[in-house]
């Protein structure tokens, strides 16, 4: 019965997006329905395999039209789940459904949306089926689609500035990216004549690798690094993030960048089993380095909410490619609670920023703020998402970045390799600089003064706030209780993306693997001893004391909203070197100035980098595919 | 029991109770050397702790402007947050909580009344307010990387071939081998962290986000009655908790067989760094601009700690 689960979910996704189209395009109520009873069941499907795959240890294996392999080779499409896959279907269930439930309100207000929700609805089906697929070409198709519905949804409110361009940088880059992907795909297909991912990993194992094979790794981890928008794949991400509608642009960043990282994981831990080199580490490490850097960077200067928040998603996907290509068990850990924590964290700042687009019609950090006073629960779910992704204790950022330095340090102990170090320190500096950008967020968005015409903002409505209280509950809760976290999520995860025998012998029948001579990797669980949940709550329950105390017992007073035409006690004016009172905003660009002079011809270059011509962004793309390659010719073993 | 001994450690000592009177005291020590240098005679060593009590009793107007929640909450969150960085830290040989890793979660606990004095001063609404915290974040920035680079030196000093990012194994460490400062390898880090302190409490000359002169003490300057006190005795902590974090790191090698004594010998320390690195710089020297101190840090004091970093990588 349970093996049904996951090919249910996503045949229920693709058969959700056909139905919409037919059935609901005039109707807005059997639209809705068909929809969200999808995404629900879908959501209530994949959560079922908790307990047989993550508790119990279990490896689901279906095999489409039950052609299961003949003498040994595997000819049809076969779907497998172990606890990696399981982890990632888990992230792109909860990101659609919330991301559903936040669309229902937000997008009340657009055309077509017969077409939107049927996008919606090709786009989940796609990403969950990209994570749990055991065929390679299977898994192709299935970041085809993904690609393609993404490019639609980008350009799909068409009307405004800058949708189509967006469209056609992401259809130039992504289409690059799928095809470099095929073509690796079609090696391996010419090398091993399977497409099964255990048979593969199987053969190459024995064989060892040859220049063809080494080819088509190189090609694909390319192709799922244009998925994950490492630097320099990047291009496309900001606009497109930027103009896609906001529940979107959480899908994006909460699961259709991990599809890529879930891709990276593995081909290079599952298929090729590449990850015990230290060059192949190195290379994966420094474009991890490089992408964090450039990512924040280019954020501390953006003049827009949604543009800033997808350099963030850049450079937090840098984070999670430099854990996981440290190749140790403590490593792959911290990538894949990085990975998660920024599914939420990033999904519910961009539900904020969907709520401030929402209630005011621009997400302008210039021309907006002191909306905390008009949307005090938007703002607090914000600050909520700002100190989780600055990694401030007790939210998960904090845990999981903890354990990204601890990774690359006692790697570079281990190692002796001061590169390593070196990494650790630009890690660091990377989570000052995104605290900067989010305060400057705080300060021109939600603190400040009201401008005149925001005077009217109203909060959003509670379908689009349930999302977002959910979103920083799991933000709290999962770096509070951490230890359960990782016992039933990430352990079982690391454990399966480092042994592989199991995999292989599910799909392919006991003592295949044994009879080719792969062999299991013993993982111990990541020690994180300090961190002991009832000390933090007590931590909690004192600050929530001590806050209430101060606020309720002091002896406080304030004036009254300012009304026109009313005379209100100067005393609560706020001071202007004892001039009337004017409205004087310090908005996004006028902050951060020193730092700005400073590092002014870094910028420049920067600046120069980011033309906006899509030739350009072909040629990095292109380049960047090269430079791997040699690099794994040179040094690969 | 644990929740007993939990709430006697945040409480009183090393926690809020212990680092507030000492804390206090070190300001009050502060301007008393200043005004000393300056050939005044000073304030008695108790003014620090009779401001406090009077801006206690005195009425908190709330402009309005103002975010009333984040305005009243910041200066508590940051207060709970410095009383919770010194159980991190190793007083004489007395650690609260300890574990593997307590310099990250120190780094990060630091950042926090930053945070807290940056979300304050932006609620309150004010546009002075506004240049304060863009000077605070920015001056944040600055001392983070040479902080970054002394944390990485002193834990590859102190734990060999492993890695130790636990602060119990840094004094474990000196308790064997003598101080770090007394490492030559170690000395550029130990003066990089001395400009670290002042920096990250804010004193003159790095006092650029509270510039009174210019935007008249920036992101506190709606704030009055008990917030704006317990701002103070904020700025009051960290000179305490930072220049403790200095004692820990490269003086904490200093055993007596007593806790007690080794206790008082922490807090000798604290006030000897104290007067070193914050009260003479504040007496000889005048406000930095901006874009000079965040030079100044990334290079210099940066390149200093770096120094140390690859001194020690190379096993000297």
């Amino acid at each position: 019965m349970i093996q049904h689960f996951p090919v249910l979910a996503v045949m229920l996704l693709f058969l959700g997006a056909f139905c919409v189209e037919i059935f609901g395009s005039k109707n807005e109520g059997i639209r809705n329905t068909i929809t969200m009873l999808a995404a629900t069941i879908a959501l209530v499907l994949i959560y079922a395999l908790i307990k047989p795959v993550m508790i119990d240890g279990e490896i689901i294996s279906y095999w489409m039209g039950n052609w299961a392999p003949v003498s040994g080779y595997a000819i049809g499409i076969g779907y497998e789940i172990d606890a990696l896959s399981l982890f990632f279907a888990l992230l792109v269930v909860t990101t659609f459904w919330l991301s559903g439930v936040y669309s229902l309100s937000y997008m009340a207000n657009d055309h077509h949306l017969g077409h939107y929700y049927t996008l919606y609805l090709m786009l989940s089906g796609s990403v969950l089926g990209l994570v749990m697929t055991g065929d390679v070409f299977n898994m192709f198709v299935m970041v085809e689609i993904m690609t393609f519905a993404s490019v639609a949804l980008t350009a799909f409110r068409n009307e405004n500035e800058g949708t189509l361009e967006a469209g056609f940088k992401y259809l130039v880059i992504g289409s690059m990216g799928s095809s470099f992907t095929l073509t690796g795909i079609a090696l391996i297909y010419g090398q091993c004549h399977t497409l099964n991912m255990a048979q593969i990993s199987a053969q190459l194992s024995c064989g060892g690798l040859t220049p063809t094979t080494v080819m088509a790794l190189a090609l694909i981890v390319a192709g799922f690094g244009v998925k994950s928008y490492i630097v320099p794949f990047h291009t496309p991400a900001a606009d497109a993030y930027m103009v896609a509608p906001t529940s979107i642009s959480m899908i994006f960043s909460g699961m259709v960048n991990k599809a890529g990282v879930y891709g990276m994981i593995r081909v290079l831990y599952i298929i090729f089993r590449v990850m015990d080199q230290s060059n192949v580490q190195m290379l994966i490490v420094l474009f991890g380095a490089v992408t964090m850097f450039i990512g924040v960077t280019m954020a501390l200067t953006q003049h827009e909410f949604k543009r800033l928040l997808a350099f963030h998603s850049i450079s937090q996907i840098g984070y999670v490619i430099t854990a996981i290509g440290l190749g140790s068990a403590l490593g792959l850990t911290s990538g894949l609670f990085h990975a998660m924590n920024h599914t939420l964290f990033k999904g519910l700042l961009f539900l904020t920023a969907g709520a401030v687009l929402y209630a005011t019609g621009t997400t302008n950090l210039d021309k907006l703020g002191g909306l905390s006073k008009r949307m005090p629960k938007t703002t607090i779910c914000f600050l909520i998402g700002a100190f989780s992704i600055s990694g401030l204790p007790p939210f998960n950022g904090f845990v999981s970045k903890w354990l990204v330095y601890q990774a690359t340090y006692t790697k570079a102990v281990e190692s002796g390799n001061f590169v390593y170090a070196i990494v650790t320190v630009v890690a660091l500096v990377v989570s000052v600089m995104t605290l900067a950008s989010f305060i400057k967020v705080t300060q021109a968005v939600f603190f400040g003064q009201l401008p005149a015409e925001l005077k009217k903002t109203k909060e959003v409505p509670a379908a689009m706030l349930v999302p977002m209280y959910i979103m920083s509950a799991l933000c709290v809760l999962c770096g509070i209780f951490y230890p359960i976290v990782n016992k039933y999520l990430l352990y079982p995860a690391t454990n399966a993306a480092l042994n592989v025998t199991n995999y292989i012998d599910k799909m392919m029948g006991d003592g295949y693997a044994a009879g080719l001579g792969v062999s299991n990797i013993e993982v111990a669980p990541a020690a994180f001893s300090f961190w002991n949940p009832i000390v933090w709550l007590i931590l909690f329950v004192v600050i929530f004391i001590a806050a209430f105390i101060v606020i309720t017992g002091s002896k406080s007073s304030r004036g009254q909203l300012l009304q026109p035409g009313v005379k209100y006690d100067p005393k609560y004016a706020t001071f202007f070197s004892g001039e009337e009172e004017l409205f004087s905003q310090v908005g996004g660009s006028d902050l951060f100035w020193g730092f700005k002079t400073d590092w002014k011809g870094y910028y420049r270059v920067l600046e120069g980098l980011h033309s906006g011509i899509v030739t350009d962004y072909a040629v990095f793309t292109v380049i960047a595919t090269a430079i791997i390659t040699l690099c794994m010719f040179i040094f690969m073993r | 029991m644990l929740i007993l001994k939990s709430l006697f450690y945040i409480l009183i000592f090393p926690g809020a109770l212990f680092t507030s009177c000492f804390g206090l005291f070190l300001a009050g020590v502060d301007r008393k050397v200043v005004a000393r240098m300056q050939h005044r005679i000073g304030p008695p060593l108790r003014q620090p702790m009779y401001d406090f009590f009077k801006l206690l009793g005195k009425e908190t107007i709330i402009p309005h402007a103002a975010n009333k929640l984040a305005f009243l909450a910041a200066p508590v969150i940051g207060f709970v947050s410095l009383a919770l960085i010194m159980l991190f830290i190793p007083v004489g040989g007395f650690t609260a909580f300890s574990g593997n890793a307590d310099m990250i979660v120190i780094l990060y606990l630091i950042t926090i009344p930053g945070v807290a004095l940056i979300v304050g001063g932006s609620s309150s609404g004010s546009p002075y307010a506004g240049i304060g915290i863009s000077r605070e974040m920015v001056t944040m920035m600055a001392y983070e990387l040479p902080f970054v680079l002394v944390l990485l030196a002193v834990a590859r000093k102190a734990g060999g071939s492993e890695l130790a990012f636990s602060m119990e194994k840094v004094a474990m460490w000196q308790a064997e081998n003598g101080n770090m400062l007394f490492q030559w390898s170690m000395i550029p880090a130990a003066i990089a962290m001395l400009l670290v302190v002042p920096a990250e409490v804010g004193t003159q000359p790095f006092d650029v986000a509270e510039a009174e002169t210019e935007i008249c003490e920036g992101p506190l300057i709606e704030y009055s009655g008990g917030a704006l006190g317990m701002f103070k005795l904020n700025t009051a902590m960290k000179m305490f908790v930072m220049s403790g974090l200095f004692v820990s790191l490269f003086l904490g090698g200093i055993r007596t067989g007593s806790v007690l004594c080794d206790i008082i010998i922490f807090i000798v320390l604290c006030v000897v760094v104290t007067i070193i690195c914050m009260s003479t710089t504040h007496a000889v020297t005048a406000r930095l601009k901006i874009e000079h101190l965040f030079k100044f840090y990334w290079t210099f004091v940066a390149g200093m700690a770096l120094c140390s970093l690859i001194l020690v990588w190379c096993g000297l």
